[in-house]
């Protein structure tokens, strides 16, 4: 059996060396294939916990484990690129590149990793696979080729969902995505993810305030339930 | 080349930014490269003001002295030297040719040379460049006279013109020998030399300017010039004797042996030797120039890093979501200092293409004016030089910013506490 998306043992973070224990998780499984609906208050670690995830930070103790691969085990420049191959990333807002069209916004993790490129290249030619997903998330026409700073909020999200999915990464994080659209496009946004990600087969963690949307996902959890160091 | 792509973007994106850095960068190289190109320009025009003599003889004196009065006219010999000195001199076997100079009158500012016309068969300037005649010929008569090119062109004066040279060196003379007119007969192409601002006259034509001062006093009678021209007019002495050997080698022999005269205390120099001496007292406001220059590709570059560096906390977000896709800290660095060296390189390319243009317009401006005569040639290793200097200095100076954006990306991770 595969191991699972993600496993965290016993982390203990702080972000400096003196400083306050910000995340303190004794054990966090997440399988493969899981949707999972994480949320908590602000200054429970969310960013943190992301941060770990992603590979951008490690933890002082423990270990964290995604697809297997324990993160501590590597260096900077190696988790930047595992990061790349394997994980897509969505911010709450702003996630694309100003200057780049569209269609090169969605291609960007192509330009820093190979093996998503060859993933991609093997299912067709790489724009025509970013302009397939662009137009599954209802953004097709001469929307690709225009500059970014045309479209409209929910626009730039799905074109950001997009870039994350795009090569099929294995895990796939959402850092309160919804929440700069209004009610319609977040329910549209949402479906949108949720089925692009399980045609790919992705992991996705789903972080967001809004409990609204928790019955779409497998699993539910609350951060600050499962953060010993946020109870303190 | 993943980042090279987005850097180009990027700059795309904030083109009349990058642009007017661009230029920044680009006017001050070129004028950077002008500033040095028109230095070692001078710098050869200068020494070679005279070149093809290989002795300055004089009175004995310093060699910038005898360098100053003898070839640049400004002032006046301390000494003179004799006749009889000169013809030793200028039969010595090691000795090809000798032109005589005296100076020491004025025609309306301007210096009037008593020469013989070997001056204009051996004068040489620039890289062995002759003198030549813009009209007429060298002069023949006792009162004919040769103008250089700024004496014709400054008082107008054509063929075929009586002028009145005065006795004495300065512009104003109270006695003007009137009765005694001098005829222009050749005038002199511009060489951007001292040549430019002289009156040629025959030597006996400089005596017979002099014909009844000699107790110092102005003639109570002014002589006709039939009288004048029935006189004996060798000179007793001379201001100046310019040598060519017969061999090179023979220079620091008869240089020895004119220095150590016995008749008569003289001094002979190496016009090279003197001019470089001189031109190295004069070097100062040549390095203050560079310096200038200098500062003003500095002001450039700064340009650059406060247009780079007021955009930075704009980016952060950029970098978090480069960081996000895979980049690595080092590549966002490489994203910001490759911005630098773009544009400083492109700034250095366009410098030297507005240098050429600028040359190709200006040359014959400048030739006209100053006599410099300006080779458009490839860059010399000196300017290749200061080219990398420039992109050196402006990837340095992106280093600050990229730094900053290093230090962000790796404090933010991917996360924008602004």
């Amino acid at each position: 059996m595969a191991a699972a998306a993600i496993e965290l043992t016993d982390v203990q973070f702080r972000w400096r060396p003196q400083g306050p224990l910000v995340l303190d998780v004794p054990q966090l499984t997440v399988a493969r294939g899981e949707r999972l609906f994480l949320r908590g208050p602000s200054g429970s670690g969310k960013s943190t916990l992301l941060a770990l995830l992603s590979g951008v930070s490690v933890p002082q103790h423990g270990s964290v484990e995604v697809l297997g691969q324990p993160l501590h085990a590597l260096g900077g420049a190696q988790r930047d690129a595992f990061r790349a191959d394997h994980i897509g990333y969505i911010f709450q807002m702003f996630n694309l590149i100003p200057y780049l069209s569209v269609l090169d916004n969605v291609l960007l993790p192509c330009r820093f990793s190979r093996a998503r490129a060859q993933r991609v290249a093997a299912r067709s030619e790489p724009q025509a696979e970013a302009m397939r997903l662009l137009d599954h998330l209802g953004l097709g026409g001469d929307l690709p080729q225009r500059a970014v700073t045309e479209l409209s909020v929910g626009q730039q999200q799905r074109v950001a969902a997009a870039r994350a999915l795009l090569g099929g990464p294995e895990l796939i994080i959402a850092d309160e995505p919804t929440s700069a659209l209004d009610a319609d496009h977040r329910a549209a946004f949402i479906e949108l993810l949720l089925s692009e990600c399980a045609s790919l087969g992705s992991t996705l963690v789903f972080v967001s305030h809004d409990r609204v949307l928790e019955p779409l996902f497998h699993r539910a959890l609350c951060l600050s339930e499962i953060n010993r160091a946020g109870m303190a | 080349m993943a980042i090279l792509g987005l850097t180009l973007r990027s700059l795309l994106s904030r083109r009349y930014t990058a642009l007017l850095t661009l230029f920044a960068i680009a006017l001050s190289t070129a004028l950077l490269l002008g500033v040095e190109r028109l230095r070692v320009e001078a710098r050869a025009s200068f020494a070679h003001t005279i070149s093809g003599t290989d002795l300055l003889v004089g009175a004995r004196s310093g060699q910038v002295q005898l360098l100053l009065y003898s070839v640049f006219r400004i002032g006046n010999p301390t000494n003179t030297l004799r006749w009889d000195s000169y013809r030793d001199i200028a039969r010595h076997p090691a000795v090809a040719w000798s032109v005589p100079l005296v100076l020491g009158d004025a025609h309306r500012g301007y210096r009037v040379l008593g020469t013989t016309t070997d001056y204009f068969r051996h004068y040489r300037y620039g890289r062995g460049r002759v003198l030549e005649f813009a009209a007429g010929r060298p002069f023949d008569d006792l009162f004919d006279a040769v103008l250089g090119a700024d004496v014709a062109r400054q008082l107008g004066y054509a063929l075929d013109q009586s002028i009145v040279i005065s006795h004495g060196a300065g512009s104003v003379s109270f006695v003007q020998h009137d009765t005694l007119p001098f005829r222009v007969v050749g005038i002199l192409r511009k060489t951007g030399t001292p040549v430019d601002r002289a009156v040629h006259v025959s030597l006996a034509g400089i005596e017979a300017i002099h014909v009844g001062w000699e107790g110092g006093a102005a003639p109570r009678q002014a002589p006709t010039a039939d009288a004048v021209r029935a006189m004996d007019l060798t000179p007793q002495t001379l201001s100046a004797v310019l040598l060519g050997l017969e061999s090179r080698l023979a220079v620091f022999r008869l240089q020895r042996e004119i220095n150590d005269y016995a008749r008569e205390p003289l001094s002979a120099v190496i016009p090279g030797v003197a001019l470089q001496e001189l031109w190295d007292l004069m070097g100062v406001a040549e390095r203050a120039l560079l310096a200038i220059s200098a500062c003003v590709v500095g002001v450039g570059l700064l340009g650059m890093l406060s247009a780079i560096l007021s955009g930075l906390n704009e980016r952060r977000r950029e970098m978090a979501i480069l960081r996000a896709v895979g980049a690595r800290p080092l590549q966002v660095f490489i994203l910001l200092v490759s911005e630098a060296l773009l544009l400083a390189g492109a700034g250095v390319v366009l410098g030297v293409l507005l240098l050429y243009a600028a040359l190709w317009l200006g040359r014959p401006l400048i030739e006209a004016q100053w006599g410099l005569y300006l080779a458009i040639g490839p860059l010399a290793l000196r300017e290749w030089a200061l080219l990398a200097i420039i992109v050196g200095a402006g990837a340095l100076v992106g280093a600050i910013p990229a730094y900053r954006a290093y230090r962000y990306s790796l404090a933010d991770g991917l996360t924008v506490r602004v």
